[in-house]
């Protein structure tokens, strides 16, 4: 098996003593799309720079192919790429002059990729960056960090400003990175069902914690609502377990319910004498009743 | 009728309906599609599945969802590698699975069906007669598999 492209273990960040990353672990595996989901402010940015060594870790350590990412070889650096929120080009710059100055970086350029990403994308290379649209902007910036092939690619909120049909084909370039197999993306957004289509792991950051870690189809098997009809005594009184919410009405109720098993299932037919229906959720869904 | 050779027919990746933004796992989806398919017929015995990268980008999904689903169903015998080329279905299944195994198939369908019938306290004559309307007012031909030449080949 191939080693991990990034290991972190026990990562805190804190600025001016406020913490926003406390005690994260986890792993991208050649292979892996790797969705980072988090309503604003729960350190989804930071967690992705200090994978990138933008910024030291306050403790604990985090690793790309087997170097700390915040002294990364230059060798390692041009085996990743990133699209962060804010785009970081060259306003001065023709779209054509931005990638050329880009491509002089990477020995792995790949042309072709990129003349065809620049055809579909109507990318005019005569037009200045500061020029361009927001969403442009943000295919240029696509482009440039898919053009040199990298083994590692990490993307903060690429989609953004995209229209549909450009999310589209922005998507398409994903599963073809993931189709190579030994490649892996790490993709942050809040486009929830973008997530659910392409990730094979999601990490669930809430107050600057790794909530939730894991395979998407294992955390639908998990979460799930439960309708409860028919009770014996009224639902009010029972104490559903493994709850993260309950709804009630007169003579039913609706939980949504964590780490789902058939012990689980008869555990809370037990305690509620009801008959129980259950629904699979979305990945939305669970994400909003994990922040209920 | 080369039908039931080898791979001279392929089934297009956009015959299975995937619903990402669904309470039911996306291998889960694909893999009751492939054994309802086979199981009803309409994906023949040596008809040539999608590969994995054509039906994960017909769909946008993680490659690695079809190559699980694939990988299950070849453990199951349902489907078979061939060396270097596309999955076909398995050529030791009969072309249409026995009356049983297809009935088999509906079961989880039917266990909603009747709990959602019981929670509404129809009786099984309603929900019968109901069915009954339902399947004249469906066309068949609309849930056949489009199954088609093999352009390559």
């Amino acid at each position: 098996m191939q080693p991990p492209y990034v290991v972190a273990h026990d990562l805190t960040k804190a600025f001016d003593s406020k913490s926003v990353l406390s005690g994260v672990s986890f792993e991208v595996r050649p292979g892996d799309v790797i969705g980072v989901l988090g309503k604003n402010g729960a350190g989804k940015t930071t967690l992705l720079e200090l994978v990138l060594g933008f910024t030291p870790p306050s403790s604990g350590r985090v690793e790309i192919l087997g170097h700390e990412s915040y002294r990364l070889p230059g060798a390692v650096k041009t085996r990743v790429g990133f699209v962060p929120q804010q785009d970081e080009l060259v306003n001065q710059l023709t779209a054509g002059d931005q990638l050329k100055l880009i491509r002089s970086f990477y020995r792995t350029w790949d042309d072709a990729l990129v003349a065809r990403l620049v055809a579909t994308w109507d990318i005019d290379l005569r037009q200045r960056v500061k020029n361009m649209s927001v969403g442009q902007r943000q295919k240029l910036s696509i482009v440039i960090a898919l053009g040199h092939r990298p083994d590692l690619l990490i993307l903060d909120e690429p989609v953004a400003s995209l229209d549909p049909l450009a999310r589209r084909h922005f998507l398409e370039q994903i599963v073809e990175i993931a189709a190579d197999g030994n490649r892996s993306v790490v993709l942050s957004s809040h486009i929830v069902s973008d997530i659910e289509r392409l990730a094979n792991k999601i990490w669930i950051l809430k107050d600057g914690r790794l909530h939730w870690a894991g395979d998407v189809d294992d955390l639908k098997d998990s979460v799930v609502r439960v309708h409860l009809h028919g009770a014996r005594l009224p639902l009010r009184d029972v104490r559903i377990p493994n709850a993260l919410s309950v709804d009630y009405g007169d003579t039913y109720a609706t939980a949504i319910v964590h780490d789902w098993s058939a012990a689980l299932e008869a555990e809370i037919a037990g305690l509620t004498g009801a008959q129980l229906e259950v629904e699979g959720l979305t990945l939305e869904d669970i994400f909003l009743a994990m922040h209920r | 009728m080369h039908y039931y050779t080898n791979a001279h027919w392929h089934i297009e990746a956009d015959v299975f309906v995937l619903r990402p933004h669904s309470g039911v796992p996306l291998h889960r989806q694909l893999y009751e599609q492939i054994r309802r398919l086979v199981a009803g017929g309409q994906l023949a015995p040596g008809t040539a599945l999608p590969s994995i990268r054509e039906l994960a980008l017909t769909h946008t999904i993680n490659p690695m969802t079809v190559s699980k689903v694939y990988a299950r169903l070849e453990a199951e015998g349902v489907l078979e590698r061939n060396r270097g080329k596309l999955m076909t279905v398995a050529a030791q299944r009969s072309a249409q699975a026995t009356h049983s195994a297809r009935l088999a198939a509906l079961e989880q369908p039917l266990e909603n069906l009747v709990l959602a019938a019981r929670q509404l306290e129809l009786d099984a004559d309603a929900v019968v007669e109901a069915l009954k309307e339902k399947w004249e007012m469906s066309d068949a031909a609309t849930v056949r598999g489009r199954a088609r030449p093999n352009k390559s080949v």
